[in-house]
C-alpha cells in the first residue's frame, strides 16, 4: 500500500509532460480542468490578488461581449489595461494582444466608435510590445478598406511593410510578405480604376498617355508585391487573380502562366479547386488547344467532381474525337448527379439523357454499364423515387422528362419515377412523353424492358 | 453546385498541432469576418456601407428558460464530482494545473467499506492456516494460529482511525506477520483496478462523450403544427418519450397530452431524427445498442432493426439522402453502413487513431454531400472515405494540426454535417467540427483548410450543435452551440452561393439553465442545493425551431438535461442593421425579466420536484454487528453501570442521545489538549442554530461570574505534571476564556477569590496575580482578604466541564458533572468507558468544527483501555468523519447523514 501510494502522491514538477495526462495518455488539454481542480484544492498558494482582478475583468469583457453589451465591455476594458503592469511576464507579454482582439472587437461593433477612434487605438497598440506591430498594422488596414479609407490602408500598409524587429524569423518574414500583398491588392484597386477610367477615354487623347503611364506604373511596383508571398504555401486567391489580370493586361502571358501552374501543381500548396479553375479560365481566354484545356480540367474533375464547371469539361468531352474521352465525358455526368447539390440541375440531366443516347448508338452499354453498376445500388432510391418523381413534375417538367428518361433507359420502363411520369397526362406534353417512351423503349439497358 | 470564387487569403502550413513558430493570421475576432475583400472593384467598397447586418441579437424572452414539462418521478443524482476524486488540499493555483486523484483516500474507504470483498478471497485461501475454535491450538502444524486469542484482543473493535491505538502483542505479532499477505497483495490487486476506475471516472468527469450529439430530437406530428419531441427519461434514462408540442405562431410551446413511450434495455444516450423523401425515421444510440424506428405520417414509430455493438457504440448518424441508411460506429475503431434491410457494411475500421496516435476508442462518422461518401472522426481528425472505393484510403478533411492552426492538445469533440440543398442556404459541403478550443467550418471540396474558424471559449465541452435555416430570407443562418455544462452560443453563420461562408456578427452567448435559478423561491438550504444542483445537470440534448409564421422571427429553444428536465427558451430576433457611424440612443441591450406567469410555472415545477422521493443512498454506513458485543455485556455483568436506554438503544442500531444516556454519571475525561482560545462566536453561532441562544448567553454570564473555574482546570494539569516550579508567565488563559464584555466581571461576584480548600492556592494565587508586582502583591491580599467572599459557593469552585459536554449541559446536568468530579480519582478506573463516548458521539454530531474531530479522538485515546463499548464509539467516529467530509461540501450543518452519495467503486 505504501509504495502505491508514493507514486501516487510523488512530487511533481510542473513541467513535467506526465502530468497534463489524464490516466490512459492522451495528451488532450481540457480548457475546464483549472476550474475542476481549483473546485476541490483548499490550501496551498494562492494566485495573486492582482491575477484574480485581472482574470475576473477578462471574464466579465468577454461575457458583455457575449452578450452585445459594447458600452459595459468597453468600461470593463478601461480597468484590464492594469494587465499590462503585470509582474509575471509571461502574462505581460500576451497581455497586447488579448487586449487587441478585445479592444478591436469592442471598437468594431460599439455604436458610438468612430474610424478615428478605432484607428488611434490601433496605433498605440501597435507599439505595446514589438510583437503584434505587422498583425495590427494588416489588421487596421483591412479596417479602414473595409470603410472605403483606401488611401488610408496603403500607407498603414507602406509603413508597416518597412518595420523590422531584430533578425527576421519567419513569421515576420511571411507577415512582411502577406502586409506587401495587400498593399499590392489596393495598387490593383487602383490601377483597375483607372483601366476603367482608360476604356472610356480616347487614344488619341491627351489624358489618355498619362493615365496609361500611371497604369504601367503601378503595375511595375506591384508584381514585385504579390510576388514574393504567392511562393508560401497558402491560398492566396485574391492576389493571384490581380496579379495575373495585370500579367495578361502587359502581355505577359508566359509570366502569368508560370504564376498560375505554380499555384494549381506546386504540391506544397494546398489542393485548392480555384486555382485551376483560373489555370483554365487563362487558358481558354488564350485559345489554349482543347487537349490542354481537358487535362486541367480532368484534375479538376479529380478533386471537386460537383464542380459547376463540370458541365463544360463536359462538352469538351463531348466534341473530342477520342474514344476515351467520350466515356469520359459520359464519367463526368454520372459524377456530377452523384451529388446531393446536383439532383437538380435540369442541364446535366438533360446532357445525361443525350450523352446516354450517344452512347448506347455507339454500342459502347459496356460503359455505361461500367458507371451504372456502382450506383444501381443507391440511385434508384435517391433519385428515381416517386417522391422525387412527385418533386420534380411539380416543380420541373422539363427535369421530370428528362429524368424519365434516363431512369427508363437504366431501370427499364417498370421503375416507379418512369411510371409515373408517364401516367402524367398533359395536354401539351403527351407529344413529349411520348417520344421518351419511344426512346426509352429503343434504348432501355435492362432486357426485362425490352 | 458553386465554388466560391474567391477564398480568403490564408496560411498553409503542415506540421503538428501547436506549432508556435505560425504566425496566427486568423485573429480570432468575430468582426474579422466582416472583412471580406472588395471583389473586382474598389467602387463596391467606396459606396459601400458594411452590408452585414451587425447587431444581429436573439433577444430572450426570460432571464432564463422555463421547465416545459413537469419533474419525472425518479429521483436524480448528480453522481461523481472533482471533489470525490481529486486530492484535497493540493496546491490552488498554478500556471498549468495539476490534477491528483486521491487513490488513497479512496482504496482506505473501500477497504473499510467493503472489508469483506477485499480480504474474504485471502482469507478462504489462508484458510488452512488458522483454526477458527478451540481454546488453544494443539495442532502439531507449526503453521497453524488459533484466531480465537487474535479476536479476543481486538475485542470486536478495530482501532480504525486511532494513531495511538495499543495492539496486544499477538495482534502485533500477527500483524508483522501477516502485512506482507494482507496489506500488500491486497493492495497490489486491488490497488491497481480501484485506480484504473478512478481514472476513468475523472475522465468521464472531465469529457463526458457518451452524450455526443445529443438526444432531443424532433419529429414530425399528426399535423404540420404539432411536433413531436422525443427525449429519453425516467431515472435511468431508458424510457423513449414522444410528447406532443404545438408551436404557436409566437413560438409558445403547448403541450398536448402525456407523452407516448417506449421502454428500452439501456440508457439512451443519442437520438437522430431525420427526414428524407417524406419517410420520417428515429435513431437511436444506447451503450451497446442501436435501434431504428420508421415513423408513420401519424407520427406513431413502429421498431424497425436493433442492432447490437459489442465493444459499445459512440456515435450514429442518419443519411440525409437516403432513407434508412444509417452510419454507426464503434468503439472497436469500425464504422459500418447500416441499411434495415441490407444489414451492415463495414466501411472502415482502423483501432489507431488518424493523424496521431491518441489511445481514444471514440469514433464519429457523418455523411457527405455524396451519399456514399462518409466523413470518419475521431479525437485527431477528419476523414473522407468512398464507402465504393477499397477499404482504409481517403483523405483527410480536417487534421488537428498546423493546418487549422491548432492549439497544443486540440481534440476534435464533434463533427456534424451541415448540408442542406435549398435556395437560400449555405454549401451543401460544409462540415462543422467542433474542438474544445474552438469551431472550424470545413469545405469537403477544399480539405484541411477551415473556411472559418471561431474560439468559442465555452468552459465545457461542446457535445451539441444545430443549424437552423435562415430566420428570414436573406438572413444569415444560427447556428446553436451547447456545452456540455449547460451554455449556450449562437453565430451567424452567413455565405450563399458562391461567397464563403462567414461569421455574420458577433456571437451571442444564450442564457443556460442555471441563470433560471432567480426565478425559484428562495428554499431551505438543503432543497436549495437539490435545486441548484438539478438546474447544473449537463445539458445532454438541444434542439431549436423557428415558427415560420412569426411577424419578428422566434427561435423556441429546448433542451434536455442529464436529470430528464426539458427546459425551453424562447428568443425574438432584434436588428439593428444601422451603419457605424450612426449612434443609437439605446445601445444597452434591455435586461429581460421574469414575468408573473414564468415564476409561477418555476413555483409548479418546484413544488413537483420536491415531491420526488430523494434519491436512496447507493452506499450506507457499514453496521456493525453489536449483537454479540450485547451479550458479551451480559455475560460480563456490567453491574448496571449501562443504562437500559443505551442497551436499547445499541438493540436497535440507532444513534445514540442524550436521553438514550439518562443522567449518567461521567467520568470526566483526561486532560485534553486545550483548544487555542476558544472561538466563542462559533459556539455561540451554534447553539443559535440549536435554538437555545439565551442559555448559552446565561452559561456565558455564569461563566464570567465563577472565574476560578478555569485556572482549577489548568492547576489540575499543572499537579498531574506536577511542574511547580515553571509557573511564571505560563498562563493567560483567564483572560483569553473569560468574555471580555461581560458587565459581571467589574462586579464584586466575579473578583478573583482565594479558596483555601483547594491544593493548588499557590497557582491560583500566582494566577491572579500574575503582573502585579510583588511587593505589592501582599497589600493586595490583604485588602482583598477583607472582602465578603460571595463567589464561593460550590458551583464556583470546579466544573471542569469538558468542552463538548458544556454546549449541552442543562443546569442539573451540572450539578451531576461536579459530583462526578469529586469522586473523579476512583472513578477512573473503575468506571466503563463505554459510557463516555455516547457523550461524545452526540458532541461529533452537533458540532461542525472540524477541529473537534481530533480532539475527541485524543481524548478517545487513554480511554480505550476501559472501553468495552468499543464498537459503538467506533462507529461513532466514522461517522463523525464522514459527516465532516459532506459537512464541508455542503453549507447544512445540522444532518449527520452524508448527503452526498459516496463514491463507490464496482467492481
Amino acid at each position: 500500500m505504501s509504495d502505491f501510494s508514493e507514486d501516487l502522491l510523488r512530487p511533481r514538477t510542473e513541467d513535467d509532460p506526465e502530468e497534463m495526462r489524464v490516466g490512459s495518455g492522451s495528451g488532450m488539454h481540457f480548457p475546464w480542468l483549472q476550474r475542476l481542480v481549483e473546485s476541490v484544492a483548499t490550501g496551498g498558494r494562492k494566485q495573486k490578488e492582482f491575477a484574480q482582478t485581472t482574470s475576473a475583468c477578462l471574464s466579465f469583457i468577454q461575457e458583455a461581449l457575449l452578450k452585445h453589451q459594447w458600452q459595459r465591455a468597453a468600461e470593463y476594458m478601461h480597468s484590464y489595461f492594469q494587465i499590462l503592469e503585470d509582474s509575471d511576464s509571461n502574462k505581460r507579454q500576451a497581455a497586447p494582444e488579448i487586449i487587441w482582439k478585445l479592444g478591436s472587437e469592442i471598437l468594431y461593433y460599439h455604436p458610438k466608435s468612430s474610424v478615428e477612434t478605432f484607428s488611434a487605438f490601433a496605433d498605440r497598440m501597435k507599439n505595446i510590445g514589438v510583437m503584434n506591430y505587422l498583425k495590427i498594422s494588416l489588421q487596421h488596414a483591412l479596417y479602414l478598406v473595409h470603410h472605403g479609407l483606401l488611401d488610408d490602408a496603403s500607407r498603414n500598409l507602406s509603413q508597416a511593410e518597412t518595420w523590422r524587429y531584430g533578425d527576421k524569423s519567419a513569421s515576420q518574414e511571411v507577415l512582411i510578405n502577406l502586409v506587401q500583398a495587400y498593399k499590392g491588392l489596393l495598387r490593383y484597386y487602383t490601377w483597375s480604376e483607372k483601366k476603367v477610367e482608360l476604356s472610356r477615354l480616347d487614344q488619341d487623347d491627351y489624358a489618355y498617355s498619362a493615365a496609361s503611364q500611371s497604369m504601367l506604373d503601378h503595375s511595375w511596383k506591384t508584381s514585385t508585391d504579390f510576388h514574393s508571398l504567392i511562393q508560401v504555401p497558402g491560398v492566396w486567391d485574391p492576389f493571384v487573380k490581380s496579379y495575373v489580370e495585370m500579367l495578361e493586361f502587359y502581355g505577359d502571358r508566359e509570366g502569368a502562366r508560370e504564376v498560375l501552374t505554380n499555384y494549381a501543381y506546386d504540391e506544397k500548396f494546398p489542393s485548392n479547386p480555384n486555382a485551376h479553375v483560373y489555370l483554365y479560365g487563362f487558358l481558354k481566354r488564350g485559345k489554349a488547344p482543347r487537349e490542354q484545356l481537358i487535362s486541367v480540367l480532368k484534375i479538376l474533375y479529380q478533386i471537386v467532381p460537383s464542380h459547376i464547371l463540370m458541365l463544360e469539361f463536359h462538352r469538351l468531352l463531348r466534341k473530342s474525337e477520342r474514344e476515351e474521352h467520350r466515356k469520359l465525358g459520359l464519367e463526368v455526368l454520372f459524377g456530377v448527379l452523384d451529388f446531393a447539390g446536383c439532383t437538380k440541375n435540369r442541364t446535366a440531366w438533360q446532357y445525361l439523357a443525350k450523352c446516354l443516347r450517344q452512347t448506347l448508338t455507339g454500342n459502347h452499354l459496356a460503359w455505361v454499364l461500367e458507371q451504372w453498376t456502382p450506383r444501381k445500388s443507391w440511385w434508384p432510391g435517391f433519385h428515381f423515387s416517386s417522391f422525387r418523381a412527385r418533386g420534380d413534375w411539380t416543380e420541373d417538367r422539363a427535369l421530370a422528362h428528362e429524368k424519365a428518361f434516363v431512369a427508363g433507359t437504366l431501370l427499364g420502363r417498370g421503375c416507379r419515377y418512369f411510371r409515373y411520369i408517364s401516367k402524367q397526362d398533359h395536354q401539351a406534353l403527351r407529344k413529349k412523353m411520348k417520344r421518351i417512351k419511344k426512346l426509352v423503349k429503343k434504348y432501355s439497358i435492362v432486357n426485362s424492358g425490352l | 453546385m458553386d465554388f466560391p470564387s474567391s477564398l480568403r487569403p490564408m496560411l498553409f502550413m503542415t506540421g503538428p498541432l501547436g506549432l508556435s513558430d505560425v504566425p496566427d493570421m486568423s485573429f480570432m475576432c468575430s468582426w474579422r469576418d466582416a472583412l471580406t475583400l472588395p471583389e473586382s472593384l474598389p467602387q463596391t467598397s467606396k459606396n459601400g456601407t458594411p452590408h452585414l447586418a451587425k447587431g444581429l441579437l436573439w433577444e430572450p424572452d426570460t432571464p432564463g428558460p422555463l421547465p416545459l414539462l413537469p419533474p419525472g418521478p425518479d429521483p436524480w443524482d448528480p453522481g461523481l464530482t472533482a471533489q470525490d476524486l481529486l486530492c484535497r488540499g493540493g496546491p490552488k493555483f498554478r500556471r498549468q494545473p495539476k490534477a491528483v486523484l486521491d487513490v488513497t483516500e479512496q482504496f482506505s474507504r473501500f477497504l473499510w467499506d467493503h472489508g469483506d470483498i477485499a480480504f474474504a478471497p485471502l482469507g478462504k485461501l489462508m484458510l488452512e492456516n488458522f483454526k477458527l475454535e478451540g481454546a488453544r491450538s494443539y495442532s502439531k502444524k507449526k503453521t497453524v494460529v488459533s484466531v480465537q486469542r487474535i479476536l479476543q484482543d481486538l475485542g470486536g473493535h478495530q482501532p480504525w482511525g486511532c494513531p495511538w491505538a495499543c495492539f496486544s502483542h499477538r495482534q502485533r505479532r500477527f500483524s508483522i506477520l501477516g502485512d506482507p499477505i494482507l496489506g500488500k497483495s491486497v493492495s497490489n490487486l486491488l490497488g491497481e483496478l480501484l485506480h484504473e476506475e478512478l481514472v476513468m471516472r475523472w475522465e468521464q468527469l472531465l469529457l463526458d462523450d457518451a452524450f455526443t450529439g445529443g438526444a432531443l430530437a424532433w419529429l414530425p406530428g399528426r399535423t404540420p403544427r404539432v411536433r413531436q419531441l422525443v427525449y429519453p427519461a425516467g431515472g435511468a434514462l431508458d424510457r423513449l418519450h414522444f410528447q406532443e408540442v404545438r408551436l404557436t405562431p409566437g413560438g409558445d410551446p403547448r403541450i398536448l397530452g402525456k407523452p407516448g413511450h417506449i421502454q428500452l434495455r439501456g440508457p439512451v444516450r443519442q437520438v437522430v431524427t431525420c427526414t428524407v423523401q417524406g419517410e420520417s425515421l428515429l435513431a437511436v444510440r444506447s451503450d451497446y445498442y442501436c435501434a431504428l424506428w420508421k415513423v408513420s405520417k401519424q407520427g406513431q414509430p413502429s421498431p424497425l432493426q436493433v442492432l447490437q455493438v459489442e465493444k459499445g457504440a459512440t456515435g450514429v448518424n442518419l443519411s440525409p439522402h437516403l432513407p434508412g441508411e444509417l452510419v454507426v460506429c464503434s468503439r472497436s475503431g469500425a464504422v459500418c453502413l447500416w441499411t434495415p434491410q441490407d444489414g451492415l457494411q463495414q466501411i472502415y475500421k482502423d483501432p489507431e487513431t488518424l493523424v496521431f496516435r491518441d489511445p481514444s476508442p471514440w469514433r464519429w462518422a457523418d455523411f457527405t454531400a455524396h451519399p456514399r461518401v462518409l466523413t470518419v472522426g475521431d479525437r485527431t481528425g477528419v476523414k473522407i472515405i468512398d464507402t465504393q472505393g477499397p477499404p482504409g484510403c481517403g483523405l483527410l478533411l480536417f487534421r488537428a494540426g498546423a493546418e487549422a492552426s491548432c492549439q497544443k492538445g486540440e481534440r476534435v469533440l464533434l463533427t456534424q454535417y451541415l448540408g442542406e440543398c435549398g435556395p437560400d442556404s449555405l454549401q451543401p459541403t460544409l462540415h462543422l467540427i467542433c474542438t474544445q478550443f474552438s469551431l472550424y467550418l470545413v469545405d469537403e471540396r477544399l480539405p484541411l483548410v477551415p473556411m472559418l474558424k471561431w474560439d468559442h471559449g465555452l468552459p465545457s465541452a461542446p457535445l451539441l450543435a444545430q443549424l437552423l435555416p435562415p430566420p428570414r430570407p436573406g438572413c444569415p443562418r444560427p447556428l446553436l452551440l451547447g456545452g456540455h455544462g449547460g451554455q449556450l452560443q449562437l453565430l451567424h453563420i452567413a455565405g450563399e452561393g458562391a461567397s464563403m461562408p462567414r461569421l455574420a456578427g458577433p456571437p451571442q452567448s444564450l442564457p443556460s439553465r442555471s441563470d433560471s435559478l432567480s426565478a425559484f423561491p428562495l428554499l431551505e438550504p438543503k432543497s436549495q442545493q437539490q435545486l441548484q444542483e438539478r438546474l447544473q445537470a449537463p445539458t445532454i440534448g438541444l434542439v431549436a425551431a423557428l415558427p415560420p409564421s412569426a411577424s419578428t422571427p422566434v427561435l423556441s429553444l429546448f433542451q434536455l438535461s442529464a436529470a430528464g428536465d426539458v427546459f425551453h427558451q424562447r428568443l425574438h430576433l432584434r436588428e439593428d442593421s444601422q451603419s457605424p457611424g450612426d449612434p443609437r440612443p439605446n445601445f444597452h441591450a434591455p435586461t429581460a425579466s421574469w414575468s408573473p406567469r414564468a415564476t409561477t410555472c418555476c413555483r409548479r415545477w418546484l413544488k413537483a420536484l420536491l415531491e420526488v422521493p430523494p434519491a436512496p443512498p447507493v452506499w450506507a454506513a457499514p453496521t456493525f454487528s453489536h449483537r454479540h458485543l450485547l451479550g458479551l455485556k451480559e455475560q460480563r455483568k456490567v453491574e448496571g453501570k449501562v443504562p437500559e436506554g443505551l442497551r436499547a438503544a445499541m438493540a436497535e442500531g440507532r444513534l445514540l442521545q442524550q436521553r438514550d444516556l439518562g443522567s449518567l454519571p461521567t467520568a470526566e475525561p483526561p486532560p485534553a489538549p486545550e483548544p487555542g482560545p476558544k472561538d466563542e462566536l462559533s459556539e455561540r453561532l451554534e447553539e443559535a442554530w440549536e435554538g437555545p441562544a439565551a442559555a448559552w448567553w446565561e452559561r456565558q454570564q455564569g461563566k464570567g461570574s465563577r472565574p476560578g473555574k478555569q485556572p482549577k482546570r489548568h492547576k489540575r494539569r499543572m499537579q498531574l505534571s506536577s511542574t511547580f516550579s515553571s509557573l511564571s508567565g505560563r498562563l493567560d488563559l483567564s483572560d483569553a476564556t473569560s468574555p471580555p464584555h461581560s458587565p459581571d466581571r467589574t462586579s464584586p461576584v466575579s473578583r478573583p477569590q482565594l479558596p483555601e480548600t483547594l491544593p493548588s492556592q499557590e497557582l491560583t494565587q500566582d494566577l491572579w496575580a500574575r503582573g502585579i508586582p510583588s511587593e505589592r502583591q501582599q497589600t493586595l491580599r490583604d485588602y482583598m482578604a477583607k472582602l465578603p467572599l460571595q463567589g464561593d459557593t460550590p458551583e464556583g469552585v470546579s466544573i471542569p466541564l469538558s468542552q463538548t459536554s458544556s454546549i449541552q449541559a442543562t443546569p442539573s446536568r451540572q450539578q451531576t458533572l461536579q459530583d462526578c468530579t469529586a469522586e473523579l480519582p476512583r472513578q477512573r478506573y473503575t468506571l466503563r468507558g463505554a459510557t463516555v463516548p455516547p457523550s461524545q458521539t452526540s458532541s461529533i454530531q452537533t458540532t461542525p468544527c472540524r477541529q473537534q474531530a481530533p480532539r475527541d479522538c485524543a481524548a478517545k485515546r487513554s480511554l480505550q483501555r476501559d472501553t468495552l463499548g468499543g464498537a459503538a464509539m467506533l462507529s461513532s467516529q466514522t461517522s463523525s468523519l464522514r459527516t465532516t467530509r459532506s459537512g464541508r461540501q455542503t453549507p447544512v450543518v445540522s444532518g449527520s447523514q452524508p448527503r452526498r452519495k459516496k463514491p463507490r467503486m464496482g467492481f
